[in-house]
Formats: C-alpha cells, sequence, structure tokens
C-alpha cells in the first residue's frame, strides 16, 4: 500500500530545487503546501490549468440574463406604468434605463459564483478543520507531499528528501479532503 | 539561485518597499504583533473617543427616526443636503480601497500590497457609513425595503427601474457585497496564519473557523490566484460604474447644476481623489500606531500622492469644464446656478471647494512635501474637506437656487443632521481600529511572494532609507 | 422650612399599616396567581414586603415585551359607530350642499355649503347670486373652520360661570326691566346687520324696552362716505358700484379688490373689464394713489404715491382738472407737486370715458368723500357705475353716534348695552377707555361666540351661533334677498341673537318661523319659500338707477381736505386680504395664508419704504417702537417694495389678547393708532419710529425672493402690443433640429423622444389667466379646505416648509431686469425697484406629461394617469424626496412632521372639534409621505360617477376644482381637452396669450397660462 510522507524545507528555492531533484530520482511528488503562492510550483507538479474563469464568465452572462428578464417583466410585461411618459410599453425603447441594473446583476452574479464556487472546490468552509502537517506551513515552510508506493522503499525515499535539502522529514498520516 | 526567483528579480535602481533585515518569519512575527499582544494606550484612546462619537451618532439618528425628517435642516425647496453629500463623500472615500486592490493588481504595482489590505477595509467600512444615508434619509425608513425588486401586497405593482435611486440600489449593494468577498477572500491564508500561531485553544478555534480550514496547498494557491485576477477585473468597471450612478442620481435630473454629463468622468476622479486622501490620513496614522514604518514607507506615501496630484488635477479640470460648458450651453439657468455657486451666498463653500481640491494637492509638485509625512497628512485632511464641500456645493447649493425664484430657499443644518455626520466619522474609525486588531493591517502572504524582490537587505542596497 | 404634603389620610395619622406600606415600591400588593406554591409564600409575605420573584419578574418581562411588539408591528384599531337610525337625507359617502349666505358684519357672501355625512366641510361660491356671482374670498372660504373653533364658548355665561338659558334669561329680563323702570338708557351696539328679520327683532325689542337705541359700528369704517353721500345728494347711504362698466377707474387709498366694503362683488365686476377673452380686445385702465402697496395697487395700471395727508389735495386739484373741462367752478386746492401730470392724465382718460368711469376713494372724510361724489357727478357716472338707489346695506357704522355711545356711557347714563357681533374693547381706539365704561353700564350683555376681549368685561354673554349653524336672512344691497339656512344642528348650548332678542321681547316664536313670516309679509311676493330657500337668493326688483348731481359746498370740503397733516412718518393703517379686520384671528387657515403682497404669514408688521430702510440702516426684523396719539407698541420692521418713501403701514386684525390659542399674540394690534378726525375715523396716523430695542423678531414668508431675475416666468404686455399681435410677449422659443440636410425650426414641445401613452376619455387640464388673477388668495383656502392641507405653524414656515398645494408667486419688476437680448447683473436683479410693477402667478402642480418627478421615484409612488394627471401615491411613498428635487415648478410638499394628533401643531388637526372639517374623500397624509397638488382627483372622481350614473358624457364646466371655482375673478378654467368644445379647448391658444410654465424644459405640463397685459 502507499502512503505520502512530508518534507520541509525552509525556503521556497530549496523547495523547488528539491522538487527538481526529487522528480529527477523518480520519486513521486503529489502535492506542496507552501505560505505564499510560489510561481512555478505547478508546472513541477503537474497541477492542471483552474478553469475558474470560465465558470465566472458563465455565472455573469446568467445575470445579464437575468436582470433583462426582470426589467422586461416588471417593467414592461406585467404591468407598463405611465412614469413620466417614458416608453414602457416597448422594451427596447426603454432598454437605456435598464443597462445600469443590468451591469450591476452581472457583476454580482459572476463575482459571488466564482467565489463560491473558489470556497466549495478546494472545500474552504467554515468548520473545515484543515491538516497541517508543520505548525509554520502557514509561516515560513514548505511543505512538499511525496507519495511512497511501498512500506520497503520509505526509508529511501527519506533519504533521498533529505539529500533534496529538505531540513526534516515527516511522517504523520493527515486526511486530506 | 533557482530559475523561477531568478526570472522574477528586480533592478536594483527601483526604491525597495520593505526595510529593514526581514525574514519570512520576521514578517510574519512584525504583522501578526498587533493582531496577538496587547493593544497600546494610542488605540485605546482612539478607540474610545470615536466609539463616543459613534454613540453620539447614533443617539442623533434615533431621534430623526422618532420625530421625522424635519428634525433635519431641509425644507420645500432643498430636499437632500447633508445626508446624499454624506453618502457621496463616503462612498467617493470607499473607492480607492477597491482601486488599489484591483486596479493596481491588474497594472502589477507591487507597492500596493503593504496597503491593499487596509485599503480594501477602510472600502467596506466606508461603504457601511455612506449606505446608512440613504437607507436613513427617506421619510419612512421602516419601508426601505419597498425599493428592493419586490412586488406590492397586491402583486403587481414593481420597483421603478427608471429611477437612478433603484440603480444607487444596486450598484451599492453589488459594490458592497463584492468588496466585502474580494476582502475577505484575500484574508484567508493570513487568517490561516494567525490560526497556527494561535496559542490559546478559542484563538485557535475562532481562527479556525474563520480561514475556513485553508491549507494552502498548490491547487488552492493557483485558485486563490486565479479568483484574486479575476474579482479585479470585475471590481475594476465595478468601482468605475458605482460612482457613474451616484452621478447619474444628479446627471439625469433636471436640476441646473446637477444636469451635467461630465459627472461620471469627474466624479470618478473625485472619489479616486477623496479616497486617496483618505487612506494616506488612515495609512500614516496606522503605521506610526502599529509600528509598521519599515513596510508602509515613504516610497508608497509618495507614490500615492503622485496619484493625488493626478486626480486633483481632473478635478479641477472638471471645475473649469463646468463653468465653460454653463456659458457656452447659452442656457440661462445653468448659467446662473454656476455663477450663483461661486458668487451667490454660499460662495464660501466653493471657494474652500477649490482652494482644498484644487490648489493645495498642487504642492505635491515638490518632491520635499511629497515626501514629507507631517505635509501629506495635513494635505489629505485638506482633501478629505474639499471633497466633501464638493458634494455640498453641488448637491445644496444647486437646489437652493433652481427654476422659479419664488421657490429660492437657503438651507443650515441642525446639530442632529451635524452629529449624524459625525457619528458616521465614529463609526468608520471604530470599525477600522477594531480591524487592525483583529486582523492581519497587511497581506502577508501576498507581501512574502515579493519579498525578495523589494526588501532591501535582498536588493543589497547597504543603506537603509532615512525615515522622517 | 420646606412645606411636606400627605399623601393621604392616614399619613396625616402616621397609620402604623400606612407607615410600613408606604416603604414598598408598590402600597397594594401585585396581584399574582395563587396556583403556585412559591407564590404563596409570597402573598403572605407581600403584607410585610413586596417581592417579584425571578417567574414573576421573567412573566411580567415576557407579557410587556409580548404586549410591546404586537402594539408595534399593529395599528391601533379604530372602531366606528354606524347609524341606528339613519337620519333622512344623509347618505354616507354622498355629499349634500345647502344654498345660505354667510355675513359676519364684514364680509358677504352668497354661498353653497357642502355637508358630509351632517358636518359642513366646504363653503363655495353661489353662481345664482347676482352680488357675488359664485365668488368668495379667503375669510369666507375660511369661515367653515372658525365654526369647529375650539375657543367658542360651549354655553351662556354669568358674570364668568356657566349658566342656562332660562337662568340667563330670567337675570337679564328682570334686570332690563328695572333699567326700564329707572327709565335708563338702552343701547345695543351692533356691527352692520343686513339681515331685515334681525333689524325687525331689533325693532321689537326697543318697542318692548322704550329708549332703546341701535348703534351701528364698524371696525372699519365707511360713515364718511354715508355721511357725504347725505351732503351732496341728500342720501344717507352706501351706493353701488359698477366696475364692470367703468373704462377708467382711479383709486384712491382703497382696496377695493380685497377689503372695500363688498370686494367679492367689486373683485368679479373688476375682472370682467379686465379680461380678454375670445376676440374682446379692450380692458379697464385702473389708477391707484397710494402710499402702501395694497392688493389693488398691485394690480394698477398706473399707481403712484401719495402721503395719506395729501391725498385731499390730489383729490381737490382732480376735480379742479374735471371741472375745468366741465366748465364747472373750481375749488381752490394745495398744491401737489409732481403728481400734477399724473392727475391731468387721469383728468383726460376720465373725461374721455365720461359716465364709463368710476372714482372710489377708501379714506373715511366727509370732506375728501364730498369731492369724490362732486367728481364723479361731473363725469356723470351716476346712474351708470354708481347707482346710488339700489344701495348697498353694508358697512352702515356710524362714528358719530359711537363716539356718543362712549360718552354717554361714561356718564353712566346708559342702562343696558347689548353688543352683538362688535368687539370695542379691541377694535375701537378708545377700547380701554370702552372697557372701563362698560364696567359703568348695570347691565351689559355680549353675544360674541368666544369671550373676546369685550365679551370677557361683560356680566353677560349669550353666545351666538355660527352662521353656518344659524337660519337668518340679508339683503346686502336693496332688492337683493338671501338665506341663511342650518347646515348643522348647533354644536353647543348657543342660541341667536335674534331669537335671544324675541324671547326677551317676549316673543317665543322661534326664528326660522319669524323670518318665513316676515318674508312672506315682504318680499316673497307670492314666490315659493322653498324655491328660494334652494337658490338661496332672491333677486327682487331693481329701482331705476337715477342721475345725481352734487349739492355739497365743494369749497370748504377742498380746504378741509387740503389742510390735513400729519406729523412724523405717515402710517397708514390696512387690512391684510387673510385676517381683514380681526373677526376670524383664531382661524389657523387664514394666519398660515401668505399676506399676498409680503408673503409673509402669521404676523403683522411696519411695512417702510426701501430707500426708508436704506437711509435709516433698518433690517428686515429689526424691531423698532412706534408711538402716536398716546398708543405705542414694539413691531418688526418689513421693508416692503412699493411702499412710498416717508410713510409706513401697518396692519389691523393681530394682536388678540382673547381670541384663541391660535391667535392670542400674534403681532400686535393697530387700532389703537386710528384717531378721530373731524367725527369719522381715521385710518392713517403720524407716528415717531424709533429703533430703541435691539432685538430681531422673525418672520415667516413663504417667498424669500422677490425678483423674476430676467427670466420668462410670468410673461408680460401691454394693451398696445397685444391689439398689434396677438403673441405679443409670448415669442416661443426655437430651436432648430437637422432632419438629414435641411435643418427645421421647432419649438421645445415639438421636439419629443419617445412616443406618447394612449390616453382614456378624458385629458384633464387647467388654463390660468394672469390677466385676471388678482392674488387674492381665495385659491389657497379653498386649497387647504378641500384636500385636508395641514397648518404647520410659524416656526415651520419660518423654515420654508408650509404645505400649501397650490401658492400664488408674488414678483416684483428689478431696475436691473435686463432688455431683450441681454443677461443683466445678477446681484442687481435680486433686488427690487423701490416702486415696482406686480404680477401674481398661481402655481400649484402642472400635470407635467413627462414629469420629471415621475422618472426618479424609485417605488413609483408616483405616475401619470390616463386622464393626464401626475398622481401621488400616499401609501407607496418611502420619502425619498427625490421627485421634490427634480419637480422644476417645486409644488411638491413633504411631510416633515406628523401634524395631526401631535401637540407640537396644535391646530386644528391636534383636537377632534377641529377634524371634523376634515374633507372625508382626502386622505390625511403620514408623515414622512410627499404630497401635492392632484388636480381635485375626488371632485374628478365624484363628477365622472355621477355622469356615468346617469349614462351620459360629463358635461364642461360640471366637474371643476377647488381653485377654480373659488376664484372670486374666474382666472382659472379647468376642462377636458378631450372635449372639443370645453372652454379649456376655447382658451388654449398657443398662438395667442397661453403658455406653459418653463416650456423650454419640454416637461408637457397640462397646466398653462395666460399672458399678462397691462393697459399703460
Amino acid at each position: 500500500m502507499s502512503r505520502v510522507i512530508y518534507g520541509i524545507y525552509d525556503d521556497e528555492t530549496d523547495l523547488m530545487s528539491g522538487i527538481e531533484n526529487l522528480l529527477s530520482k523518480g520519486v513521486k511528488c503529489v502535492d506542496a503546501q507552501t505560505p505564499f503562492p510560489v510561481h512555478g510550483i505547478e508546472k513541477l507538479l503537474n497541477v492542471p490549468r483552474t478553469r475558474i474563469s470560465i465558470a465566472s464568465f458563465m455565472y455573469g452572462a446568467t445575470g445579464t440574463t437575468l436582470a433583462l428578464l426582470m426589467t422586461w417583466y416588471m417593467m414592461v410585461h406585467d404591468w407598463h406604468i405611465n412614469i413620466g411618459g417614458k416608453p414602457n410599453f416597448m422594451f427596447y425603447m426603454n432598454l437605456p434605463a435598464f443597462i445600469p441594473v443590468t451591469f450591476e446583476s452581472t457583476v454580482f452574479c459572476a463575482a459571488h459564483g466564482m467565489a463560491i464556487t473558489f470556497l466549495l472546490r478546494s472545500k474552504l468552509l467554515p468548520g473545515v478543520t484543515a491538516p497541517i502537517p508543520h505548525p509554520r506551513l502557514t509561516d515560513d515552510k514548505f511543505v512538499l507531499h511525496v507519495s511512497v508506493k511501498d512500506e520497503s522503499k520509505l526509508d529511501e525515499a527519506v533519504g533521498f528528501i533529505k539529500s533534496s535539502g529538505a531540513s526534516e522529514v515527516l511522517m504523520k498520516s493527515l486526511q486530506f479532503a | 539561485m533557482s530559475a523561477a526567483v531568478n526570472a522574477q528579480y528586480e533592478a536594483v535602481v527601483r526604491d525597495p518597499l520593505i526595510l529593514g533585515k526581514k525574514s519570512y518569519h520576521q514578517m510574519t512575527e512584525d504583522i501578526c504583533r498587533p493582531v496577538e499582544g496587547k493593544a497600546n494606550k494610542y488605540w485605546w484612546m482612539a478607540f474610545t473617543v470615536s466609539a463616543t462619537t459613534m454613540t453620539w451618532g447614533i443617539l442623533c439618528l434615533c431621534y430623526t427616526i422618532g420625530n421625522g425628517i424635519g428634525s433635519w435642516g431641509l425644507n420645500k425647496t432643498i430636499g437632500w443636503a447633508w445626508d446624499i453629500t454624506n453618502f457621496v463623500w463616503w462612498i467617493g472615500i470607499g473607492h480607492a480601497g477597491t482601486l488599489i486592490s484591483a486596479i493596481l493588481l491588474l497594472f502589477r504595482q507591487r507597492w500596493r500590497m503593504s496597503i491593499n489590505r487596509s485599503a480594501e477595509a477602510m472600502t467596506i467600512f466606508a461603504v457601511i457609513c455612506a449606505g446608512l444615508f440613504p437607507l436613513f434619509h427617506t421619510g419612512r425608513p421602516w419601508l426601505d425595503y419597498w425599493m428592493l425588486p419586490l412586488p406590492n401586497q397586491f402583486g403587481s405593482l414593481w420597483v421603478n427601474f427608471n429611477s437612478p435611486l433603484l440603480w444607487d440600489v444596486f450598484a451599492i449593494s453589488t459594490y458592497f457585497s463584492v468588496s466585502l468577498v474580494f476582502w475577505y477572500l484575500g484574508l484567508i491564508p493570513d487568517l490561516a496564519t494567525i490560526r497556527d500561531r494561535a496559542i490559546t485553544p478559542t484563538r485557535k478555534f475562532i481562527y479556525g473557523l474563520l480561514s475556513f480550514g485553508w491549507k494552502g496547498t498548490a491547487r488552492d494557491w493557483l485558485r486563490f490566484e486565479e479568483v484574486a485576477l479575476v474579482l479585479a477585473g470585475l471590481s475594476t468597471p465595478l468601482v468605475l460604474s458605482v460612482h457613474t450612478i451616484v452621478s447619474f442620481d444628479f446627471a439625469t435630473s433636471i436640476v441646473p447644476g446637477w444636469h451635467t454629463t461630465i459627472f461620471p468622468p469627474y466624479f470618478v476622479a473625485g472619489a479616486i481623489f477623496s479616497g486617496f486622501a483618505m487612506v494616506l490620513t488612515l495609512m500614516l496614522v496606522a503605521r506610526k500606531v502599529l509600528g509598521l514604518e519599515e513596510y508602509i514607507t515613504t516610497q508608497h506615501v509618495e507614490l500615492m500622492n503622485k496619484i493625488i496630484i493626478l486626480t486633483g488635477s481632473i478635478v479641477g479640470v472638471a471645475y473649469i469644464t463646468e463653468f465653460f460648458m454653463a456659458w457656452y450651453s447659452g442656457v440661462q439657468y445653468e448659467a446662473y446656478a454656476f455663477q450663483n455657486r461661486a458668487f451667490g451666498p454660499y460662495w464660501w463653500a466653493y471657494w474652500s471647494m477649490m482652494t482644498c481640491n484644487v490648489v493645495t494637492p498642487q504642492l505635491f509638485w515638490f518632491k520635499k512635501i511629497r515626501t514629507s509625512m507631517m505635509a501629506t497628512f495635513v494635505i489629505s485632511i485638506f482633501v478629505n474637506i474639499g471633497m466633501w464641500f464638493e458634494r455640498f456645493v453641488i448637491i445644496a447649493v444647486s437646489l437652493s437656487r433652481d427654476y422659479l425664484p419664488s421657490s429660492w430657499t437657503m438651507y443650515s443644518p441642525t446639530f442632529i443632521e451635524v452629529g449624524i455626520f459625525v457619528g458616521t466619522i465614529g463609526l468608520f474609525f471604530t470599525c477600522f481600529l477594531v480591524f487592525a486588531r483583529v486582523f492581519p493591517v497587511i497581506a502577508l502572504a501576498e507581501l512574502k511572494t515579493v519579498m525578495k524582490k523589494t526588501s532591501n537587505q535582498y536588493k543589497k542596497v547597504g543603506i537603509l532609507k532615512k525615515e522622517n | 422650612m420646606s412645606k411636606t404634603y400627605w399623601k393621604g389620610v392616614e399619613e396625616l395619622q402616621n397609620d402604623a399599616k400606612f407607615v410600613q406600606l408606604k416603604n414598598n415600591e408598590f402600597a397594594e400588593h401585585l396581584p399574582l396567581e395563587d396556583s403556585s406554591n412559591t407564590l404563596k409564600a409570597v402573598q403572605e409575605k407581600a403584607d410585610d414586603i413586596t417581592v417579584t420573584p425571578r417567574r414573576d419578574f421573567l412573566k411580567f418581562l415576557g407579557f410587556s415585551v409580548a404586549a410591546a411588539s404586537l402594539a408595534a408591528c399593529e395599528a391601533p384599531v379604530r372602531k366606528t359607530i354606524p347609524y341606528l337610525i339613519r337620519p333622512e337625507q344623509i347618505t354616507p359617502g354622498a355629499s349634500n350642499w345647502y344654498a345660505s349666505s354667510y355675513h359676519d358684519g364684514y364680509d358677504y357672501c352668497s354661498v353653497l355649503v357642502k355637508t358630509r355625512e351632517g358636518r359642513p366641510i366646504k363653503i363655495e361660491g353661489n353662481t345664482s347670486s347676482s352680488v357675488t356671482k359664485g365668488g368668495v374670498n379667503a375669510r369666507v372660504q375660511a369661515s367653515v373652520l372658525s365654526l369647529y373653533d375650539n375657543a367658542r364658548l360651549k354655553n351662556p355665561v354669568a358674570s364668568g360661570a356657566p349658566v342656562s338659558w332660562e337662568n340667563i334669561d330670567k337675570e337679564i329680563a328682570m334686570k332690563l326691566q328695572t333699567v326700564v323702570a329707572a327709565n335708563g338708557k338702552i343701547r345695543i351696539l351692533s356691527s352692520t346687520v343686513i339681515s331685515p328679520s334681525t333689524l325687525k327683532a331689533i325693532e321689537e325689542f326697543s318697542k318692548k324696552y322704550p329708549n332703546t337705541k341701535h348703534v351701528v359700528y364698524d371696525a372699519v369704517s365707511c360713515s364718511a362716505m354715508k355721511a357725504a353721500n347725505k351732503e351732496s345728494f341728500g342720501v344717507d347711504e352706501i351706493p353701488s358700484y359698477n366696475f364692470d362698466k367703468a373704462n377708467v377707474i382711479a383709486s384712491f387709498d382703497c382696496d377695493f379688490l380685497v377689503n372695500w366694503i363688498s370686494p367679492i362683488e367689486y373683485s368679479h365686476q373688476y375682472a370682467e373689464t379686465r379680461k380678454l377673452n375670445g376676440d374682446k380686445k379692450s380692458m379697464s385702465k385702473h389708477f391707484q394713489f397710494e402710499s402702501a402697496l395694497s392688493l389693488t395697487g398691485s394690480n394698477a395700471d398706473q399707481r403712484f404715491h401719495v402721503k395719506p395727508s395729501m391725498q385731499g389735495a390730489v383729490i381737490a386739484n382732480l376735480y379742479n382738472a374735471i371741472a375745468s373741462k366741465a366748465s364747472a367752478t373750481s375749488v381752490n386746492a394745495g398744491s401737489v407737486g409732481d403728481l400734477s401730470k399724473a392727475i391731468s392724465t387721469l383728468a383726460d382718460e376720465l373725461w374721455g370715458n365720461k359716465g364709463k368711469s368710476l372714482v372710489v376713494c377708501g379714506i373715511n372724510n366727509t370732506a375728501i368723500q364730498n369731492l369724490v361724489n362732486g367728481i364723479n357727478s361731473l363725469l356723470e357716472n351716476y346712474g351708470t357705475t354708481i347707482d346710488l338707489d339700489n344701495h348697498c346695506h353694508l358697512r352702515q357704522g356710524n362714528d358719530a353716534d359711537v363716539a356718543s355711545l362712549m360718552d354717554e356711557m361714561s356718564k353712566g347714563e346708559v342702562g343696558a348695552l347689548l353688543i352683538y357681533n362688535c368687539n370695542p374693547v379691541y377694535t375701537s381706539p378708545m377700547g380701554k377707555m370702552f372697557g372701563d365704561a362698560i364696567k359703568k353700564v348695570t347691565c351689559n350683555v355680549s353675544f360674541a361666540d368666544r369671550a373676546d376681549e369685550t365679551a370677557s368685561m361683560c356680566q353677560y354673554i349669550c353666545p351666538d351661533h355660527h352662521p353656518l349653524e344659524s337660519w337668518n336672512d340679508a339683503e346686502p344691497k336693496q332688492g337683493k334677498y338671501s338665506l341663511t339656512q342650518p347646515t348643522i344642528s348647533p354644536l353647543f348650548s348657543t342660541r341667536q341673537f335674534a331669537e335671544t332678542l324675541l324671547a326677551w321681547s317676549g316673543n317665543t316664536t322661534n326664528y326660522h318661523e319669524y323670518i318665513a313670516q316676515h318674508w312672506s309679509a315682504t318680499v316673497l311676493k307670492g314666490k315659493s319659500w322653498n324655491e328660494i330657500l334652494q337658490e338661496g337668493v332672491l333677486e327682487g326688483e331693481q329701482l331705476a338707477s337715477k342721475s345725481y348731481k352734487s349739492s355739497a359746498n365743494l369749497n370748504s370740503a377742498a380746504e378741509a381736505a387740503s389742510k390735513m397733516s400729519a406729523s412724523g412718518v405717515e402710517m397708514t393703517i390696512y387690512e391684510k386680504t387673510g385676517l381683514g379686520s380681526g373677526i376670524q384671528a383664531n382661524n389657523p387657515w387664514l394666519q398660515e395664508l401668505p399676506d399676498p403682497v409680503s408673503k409673509i404669514t402669521w404676523d403683522n408688521y411696519l411695512s417702510v419704504a426701501p430707500k426708508d430702510a436704506r437711509d435709516n440702516s433698518w433690517k428686515q426684523g429689526n424691531v423698532v417702537e412706534i408711538k402716536a396719539n398716546g398708543a405705542s407698541v414694539k413691531v418688526p420692521i418689513v421693508i416692503q417694495p412699493g411702499q412710498m418713501p416717508g410713510t409706513c403701514s401697518l396692519a389691523l386684525g393681530y394682536g388678540r389678547t382673547a381670541a384663541g390659542k391660535v391667535a392670542d399674540g400674534v403681532g400686535v394690534n393697530a387700532y389703537p393708532f386710528i384717531s378721530l378726525v373731524d367725527g369719522q375715523m381715521m385710518y392713517a396716523a403720524g407716528v415717531q419710529i424709533n429703533k430703541t430695542v435691539d432685538e430681531d423678531h422673525k418672520l415667516a414668508s413663504t417667498q424669500t425672493h422677490h425678483t423674476m431675475m430676467g427670466r420668462a416666468i410670468v410673461k408680460e404686455t401691454t394693451l398696445e402690443e397685444f391689439i398689434k399681435k396677438p403673441n405679443a410677449g409670448n415669442e416661443k422659443e426655437l430651436f432648430s433640429v437637422k432632419v438629414g440636410k435641411d435643418e427645421k425650426k421647432k419649438t421645445a414641445e415639438e421636439l419629443n423622444l419617445w412616443n406618447n401613452f394612449e390616453s382614456g376619455d378624458h385629458h384633464f387640464g387647467m388654463s390660468i389667466d394672469l390677466n385676471s388673477c388678482i392674488g387674492c388668495g381665495a385659491c389657497v383656502v379653498a386649497c387647504t379646505a378641500e384636500n385636508n392641507v395641514p397648518v404647520v405653524g410659524k416656526d415651520e414656515v419660518s423654515r420654508s416648509r408650509e404645505m400649501h398645494w397650490i401658492r400664488i408667486d408674488r414678483y416684483f419688476s428689478s431696475d436691473a431686469d435686463p432688455k431683450e437680448g441681454e443677461s443683466g447683473d445678477i446681484k442687481a436683479m435680486e433686488n427690487p425697484s423701490d416702486n415696482p410693477k406686480v404680477v401674481f402667478q398661481p402655481v400649484m402642480c402642472q400635470h407635467c406629461a413627462h414629469a420629471p418627478c415621475e422618472t426618479v421615484c424609485p417605488v413609483i409612488a408616483t405616475s401619470h394617469s390616463s386622464e393626464g394627471m401626475n398622481q401621488m401615491i400616499y401609501n407607496r411613498c418611502v420619502g425619498t424626496r427625490y421627485c421634490a428635487n427634480n419637480c422644476p415648478y417645486k409644488v411638491r410638499r413633504f411631510n416633515w412632521f406628523r401634524y395631526t394628533d401631535n401637540p407640537k401643531f396644535d391646530f386644528n388637526m391636534n383636537n377632534d372639534l377641529g377634524k371634523m372639517v376634515l374633507n372625508p374623500d382626502v386622505v390625511v397624509r403620514a408623515r414622512g409621505v410627499m404630497e401635492k397638488c392632484s388636480l381635485c382627483v375626488q371632485r374628478l372622481q365624484e363628477g365622472k360617477l355621477i355622469a356615468k350614473k346617469q349614462g351620459r358624457k360629463v358635461k364642461d364646466g360640471e366637474i371643476n376644482t377647488a381653485c377654480a371655482q373659488s376664484c372670486p375673478t374666474q382666472a382659472i378654467t379647468f376642462g377636458d381637452y378631450k372635449d372639443k368644445d370645453s372652454m379649456l379647448n376655447k382658451v388654449w391658444q398657443p398662438e395667442g396669450r397661453s403658455y406653459h410654465l418653463l416650456e423650454e424644459l419640454d416637461v408637457q405640463p397640462n397646466v398653462f397660462y395666460q399672458t399678462k397685459v397691462r393697459n399703460v
């Protein structure tokens, strides 16, 4: 059976070089936890590109449609009242007046939709307990997740990680959602 | 050094944005100190003062609700004065936050990182203060919810989408909620830091809840940055639209002095102008009180002052353009409205606006003034006053003399009105002070990404910048 | 040592139990339920100490919270009790109209009274009267509120204590008998009585009690005119005037449009001559000679400044100018300086219109009136514009009689004094003296409706009915009768004056019978009483109006007139449109009605000329002390353009001390400044003005800016111009529009962005003829009454928060007004000329088709009806006030406070009696909502409903708004654009005088105005 062990690095440069080093040795680096975004790491760990911006566009489109429907229904279809002679009997004639609301609701839906998606996708919700291999992970430690196929290879892997510049190696089992 | 880091190496000639000898841990220590440590006596003094004014404001508000809007100085001709003036003023102030965090992010301005967190917080609080006025300036505030797109009891009477006030409802609520989200998402990793540093279980628990179980894996960071980028992309047009729509309240009306197509750009510029001024006012206090001189440096201040010169000048041009248009349009009402501003009974309001907004910022052309903390502080206050007067001049003075001279009246505020305004200032600072004690005032994680590029230790710039 | 008060007799006796209990919070123990034993214990304990255990506390807490929240979320339920037995003729929700007539000794008007569920709520003009011709004025309109005045006496009073009618009748009858026995004089002092039946009753009384004399006393007297007519023509009467027959009108200190003798009648006649409807292209020419800017003066074509003391000389000179033309002997008159030119032009005009001219004079001086009679007889106006045969019965007061009564009383010769409908202690220059004199009268009775200044000094008060509660008749002019009928049963235990007199003279027929009998005997002549009662008026036959030649000695008159002089600053004492002589001073509607000329409410003040103000550095509102013939008051200054330099003026009717809480202490009393000159009341005085006190008085003005700033708001032209070109002064501004290549010129109203909504069967609108509007303010009060417009009081008005739905803008011309195409100096334009031209412009909601107010309301609380009206939906309004800001006419009014049941606004809407005047068809607006003119939508609906029930179209003129109905000059025309041949369509002449206010804004109002034309 396979398990994950954690290499702790003290600096993002060490981490990056460490990963390169381990990969060259054919060690499987699954993931990394860092106190701040380390650019380029996603390539090394070949994390797929996120499609969250596309989602956001979808939400935005929905917002626009909703707003247009709402204004049409409320101002024109349900009851077109003569308000200061504004042509509420024709949607397109009075459309200019509806643009601000449409725009706002577009932004509203896009922003909130995306934010919510992000939280759900990354399992970030109040009450979720975060798996923290090293207490200073969110301060200045960089944790690399290395998965090892079978117990026998464990010590070898630890050796590799140590040699790749990790300050220490942790052997705890954590539940990653 | 690895390729990744090399790629981000920054030219030595740029002034450092972080001073002193800093390690990641050191930064964490510095920035978490205000949150974890005890509040110093300055904080308590400030808090007491602002909390008291806030309470006073609440009392005045209650009085108004109990007795009616008549307890303000308004009359048959001047239906809006301090209330909407304050609303626009606060909204304007709010804009700087979004601007700094969103637009400067899109422009990849690194210097924004030390200030965007608190600037965003400022946005939130300013919008809260602003929101109070439209909510409570109505004759029957308990019916405000009728302004939401709901049918009336009998079903088919909705709301009027022709009305700029309704646009406001949408704009302000969107703006507020989006800024809130933007700000909070940014906070999550830093909250996680505090969570992991927490000693007491309660702290751990609370920050655990607040940080939504942040774990900082590569995937998270990837999405996190993407989200930040897209939100910035959304907030930029949003922030522009909000003040545009606020300006529509006036631009789409027929009141001479309100009915002006120049308003949208002019209001947005004004908003940024006042916003930056307020950011400066707060930052200059915060960096002293919270001891963050090494993160909010002279350079930050100078850069912001440059933006103030720019926006200040834009506003100045707008004022002149208005006058030109009033004359050029050949509409006597329009022409009179502007003559009346400058030479009418409210001339003092107009000229104090001119001095504060157009003249004082020009002092920033001198580097000495631009880089002096004291001067900046004073001028930033001036700008805030000036921008308040701008709104007063536009709103109250235009109303006081419109089409039929028979209805011309004068306006003077009651202490209730003043009390409410002062109260919102109290509210604003109370919120900000609490924020400074509870959340890291500087975007920690974000700043760490640029530490190596901008801290002078890594730039090997021998001498530390002299603080003044 | 401080006093100690006992909680009760127990404490006094130091009752042991009491002493012990009184230390507890609750002396009696709380009613706690017995069920739980814990509470049992408490019960026992409660005797020594009252404890509230936690549970109870929580129970109470819970209960009170629940109660509070319930109360909060539910409006209090008001139960209404339906009729058990429905009175005849009362259909709930339907209004009954009664023809009646109003006379309070000052104003006469034939009226229609609208009642709802038995309550009179509105007074309107009676069109079948040939005297008032359907007009009313502000005071008559407002009288309906005086009916519900809380200050009225609720029952008869004998020496300060309420008594029953039986007792008071007994006592007084006894006293009268003793007086008769002692053969002392009995005097009835009353204001002018125009009721034949009342006069008959007085006669009967004097038969029963010999040596009774009826002394007629008018607060504002015209007795000189009667005297003069006696001297000149041997007719001791007030003539009837026909302003409508006059082409040239010369008026000397005569405010005939709102205050002089029969203003409603005159203003209607006057307007007839001023209207330019259809192809009528002629109008009368009006010259005014006065020192204070009166409403009449501000409507004049030519206005000249004359000091009161100079009037005699001016009139004498005018006489000479006319005499020379008529080759009559001239009189020797003093010089008039630079006025001679004006006089000669006037003389030419008058002579040119011989027999079609009219000279009127409001100065209560026999000599001057004689000269005026002389002029009019030379001009052969008697028989045409002046009718001395069908004379007027108003203002019969005789100053000489009053004076003699005074010294009779002070001599103690008067045994009994019955004071009816007048208030000499307040209105007489010797008021104080009169008050003391009353004490000398053994039996003094007042019939006042309240314990006013005089009544409160009297031993007996037998309160009279309000006209709306009484049966009565009136003969305002010879041969023109009208009836007064009760529209509500008396609210209080009051009794009509005449009935009381009859009772005392032993006649037990009730007054209604009495009138009926008297009429069938005299006036009816076989006509049906009921028909007349329904019509309200009986037009008896008119005598042929003969021409008269003056036979007075004009030379002596001229001398007397010319030698008048006054020391110090000459002050004219005038009446205001709102309060008149002050009879209805306690009427908040009238107090809040802005003075048409100064636009100031809730005050009288010393009007001074701008020049004098500059010279003496007086500021508006500075308090000065004025002294004259023994009297002195402190009064605020008002700088009044049009006031003659070196003169000032002060209004009567204010400074009441016992009229009621609305009137008391408002303004100062000007009556003491009246002096007796040649036996006649002189309404002018030479006063000393000293700015001794260094205080300012807050004046509540509804208009703080007085010039048009060179804007085309009131469009104006001259008669010549108008005859040349019907749209003179109303040239439409043209805007060039590029359609493709070619450029077109279009008016603003031809440019329209959108297709219009389809409208319904009606499209209501309104026209306001600025040429007929005299600015009297009747419409303002009418609107207040019809639409339940709240009174907000002086303080709020001074904050510019008056609630009137219709206002009358008054603009003065400025010396700096720009010529054609000039821009003008904005600072200078703010200052009116010292002697400006005046224009009046009624402004109410213009009901714009493209209403700026509607588009900006977020909650659609205001929208457009298919009948062209801009509707306000109070219930939907959240009160953003955006609509008011965006209204270019500023006609929207916001409810800043709750104006009903609010002690801060202690007017008619704060007590149940006052609320009876509210119109049930119009909702009383809540705090925090916007309100405005609805074009009397409730009246429109009613009219349409009636038409619908009868299955016909609405007839033109059958629906009318309150303002249009009340207008004495019919300046306002209401109608339906959809009705091709409606009056409205006739008067709508965009090529002529019709224009929309601020038409360049293209808000497309449904209200339009007609250019003002001056005959200069």
